[in-house]
């Protein structure tokens, strides 16, 4: 971190802050590792697990949102202070967010029990999750080590993410249209893979308050839409 | 920051006290009808700076100011204006309140006599009530205008030497730390007072108390070990401020 206060009170708040922004960070990342690995080997019970933990997460970003109202109210924070703190609830909202989707991934894994795997689509769905897995790793680094430039790459990366998926949404179509038996099964892997685009959306939120509460500014120019050529073929 | 019409300019302004340097160069643009505050640790130089806008500097012997002020343009400084009739048009207000020994009636009455502003007792009359109003302190002071202004509690007091500033019609307001003796009632009264006034005077504050600077002005000015060091919008130095000085200072760093 940067300086320290003159009150050392005040240090010691906003590092328990940061320290549970990280602690929510690793349990997301964990979220993402084992709804993932639930998929892929069809492990209800990891995936149950997942399900069960999404309330760890959801009751550290409450206490991130107590502590940091607090915060503001009894040392009212300014200038890069202030900035940590609207960055850090922001950061705190979209890690949720991220959780939620890993928990709605566990959730079909377990509806998709019995259920044929179609050959190659699965692979193709895991890569993308490892890839925003990275991704949120990355980011989380970026804000531990204060890093514009790491934040700023992870939020160009999101562009891979969306073709990834806009990849991943034609071969579940053909899928679809070869033989319509595979529909429900193609259905929930298609809400996986619009959640996972929708998880590199928030982590480039995150990347994005990492800019904002190191510089004072947020990225101005918009990021290359992938998104959008999937409307094309509609 | 937009561009705005400028009330007072400083150009290349340095003080001494004898030996000591307490300003150093500074140059800074002061818009009218806006309120624009000073911040800066103690000693800074940010009092002696808001003390030559109304030359209150000239009364002390040591001290020797150089560079040019304006207001409006003129030099206040130069050889043909007198002091007195500057203060009447900057009008100023301290740290603690410090009525005349006498009626709150001649407490605000006072100014206007000396300058000759009303030529009745019916307009005096006028004045004192309009600057009573202004300063927030008519519905007190209206039925005890001939009781001394010293038995006022100190949040009335700061009221009342508001009132008497803003009796000789200044254009300028200068205000030294004036709710540093005021409990938070009597702060949140001279604030919203600030508030109105910034619609016909160019104020400018000195204080200690950041998120006073926060909430009443539109500009901040950052001094440190007497020079300017930055000045902006006050949205903009206190969330972004572009000199680590200032970042160090506004967050309570070591710095």
């Amino acid at each position: 971190m940067q300086e320290q206060h003159i009150s050392t009170a005040f240090d010691r708040d906003l590092e328990g802050i940061q320290s549970n922004i990280m602690k929510m960070g690793g349990l997301v990342e964990a979220a993402m590792t084992d709804s993932a690995r639930a998929l892929n080997d069809r492990d209800v019970e990891l995936a149950e697990r997942v399900r069960a933990d999404d309330k760890k997460i959801d009751a550290l970003e409450m206490l991130i949102n107590e502590d940091c109202a607090r915060l503001i109210a009894l040392r009212a924070p300014m200038a890069s202070d202030l900035r940590a703190v609207l960055s850090v609830m922001k950061i705190a909202g979209a890690l949720e967010r991220v959780g939620d989707y890993a928990k709605n991934l566990a959730k079909r894994t377990s509806l998709l029990i019995g259920s044929a795997t179609i050959e190659g689509l699965e692979g193709s769905l895991l890569r993308m999750i490892k890839e925003v897995e990275a991704m949120l790793g990355d980011v989380l680094n970026a804000y531990v080590a204060r890093d514009t430039n790491l934040a700023e790459a992870v939020r160009l990366r999101d562009h891979t993410v969306d073709q990834m998926y806009n990849g991943l949404f034609r071969e579940i179509l053909t899928h679809m249209m070869e033989d319509p038996r595979n529909i429900s099964t193609c259905m929930h892997l298609h809400f996986i893979a619009k959640n996972v685009e929708r998880m590199g959306d928030h982590v480039t939120n995150i990347a994005e308050q990492v800019i904002y509460a190191v510089s004072g500014e947020l990225p101005e120019d918009a990021r290359p839409k992938g998104i959008l050529a999937v409307a094309d073929d509609l | 920051m937009t561009k705005l019409p400028i009330k007072i300019s400083a150009r290349n302004v340095d003080v001494f006290y004898g030996a000591t340097h307490a300003i150093k160069s500074v140059n800074v643009e002061i818009a009218d009808k806006m309120v624009t505050s000073f911040i800066g640790p103690s000693g800074c130089g940010k009092s002696t700076f808001l003390r030559c806008i109304n030359r209150m500097n000239d009364t002390i012997d040591v001290c020797r100011v150089t560079g040019d002020i304006l207001i409006d343009a003129e030099d206040i400084y130069d050889r043909r204006v007198d002091p007195v009739q500057l203060r009447a048009k900057v009008g100023m207000v301290f740290q603690k309140p410090n009525p005349f020994p006498k009626s709150i009636y001649d407490n605000v009455a006072y100014g206007p006599k000396i300058h000759g502003m009303a030529r009745n007792k019916l307009e005096l009359d006028e004045i004192v009530e309009k600057s009573l109003r202004r300063a927030a302190l008519w519905d007190e002071a209206k039925d005890r205008l001939q009781e001394p202004g010293t038995g006022l509690s100190g949040g009335q007091q700061q009221r009342l030497c508001i009132a008497r500033a803003v009796a000789t019609e200044p254009e300028v307001l200068l205000m030294d730390e004036p709710c540093s003796a005021l409990d938070p009632i009597a702060t949140a009264q001279i604030e919203q007072l600030i508030d109105e006034l910034r619609s016909s005077y160019s104020v400018v504050i000195v204080t200690h108390s950041m998120a006073q600077a926060s909430r009443v002005s539109d500009r901040t000015a950052f001094f440190h070990l007497g020079e300017l060091v930055e000045y902006g919008d006050t949205s903009h130095i206190f969330t972004n401020p572009s000199d680590k000085r200032t970042e160090s200072y506004i967050t309570g760093r070591i710095g």
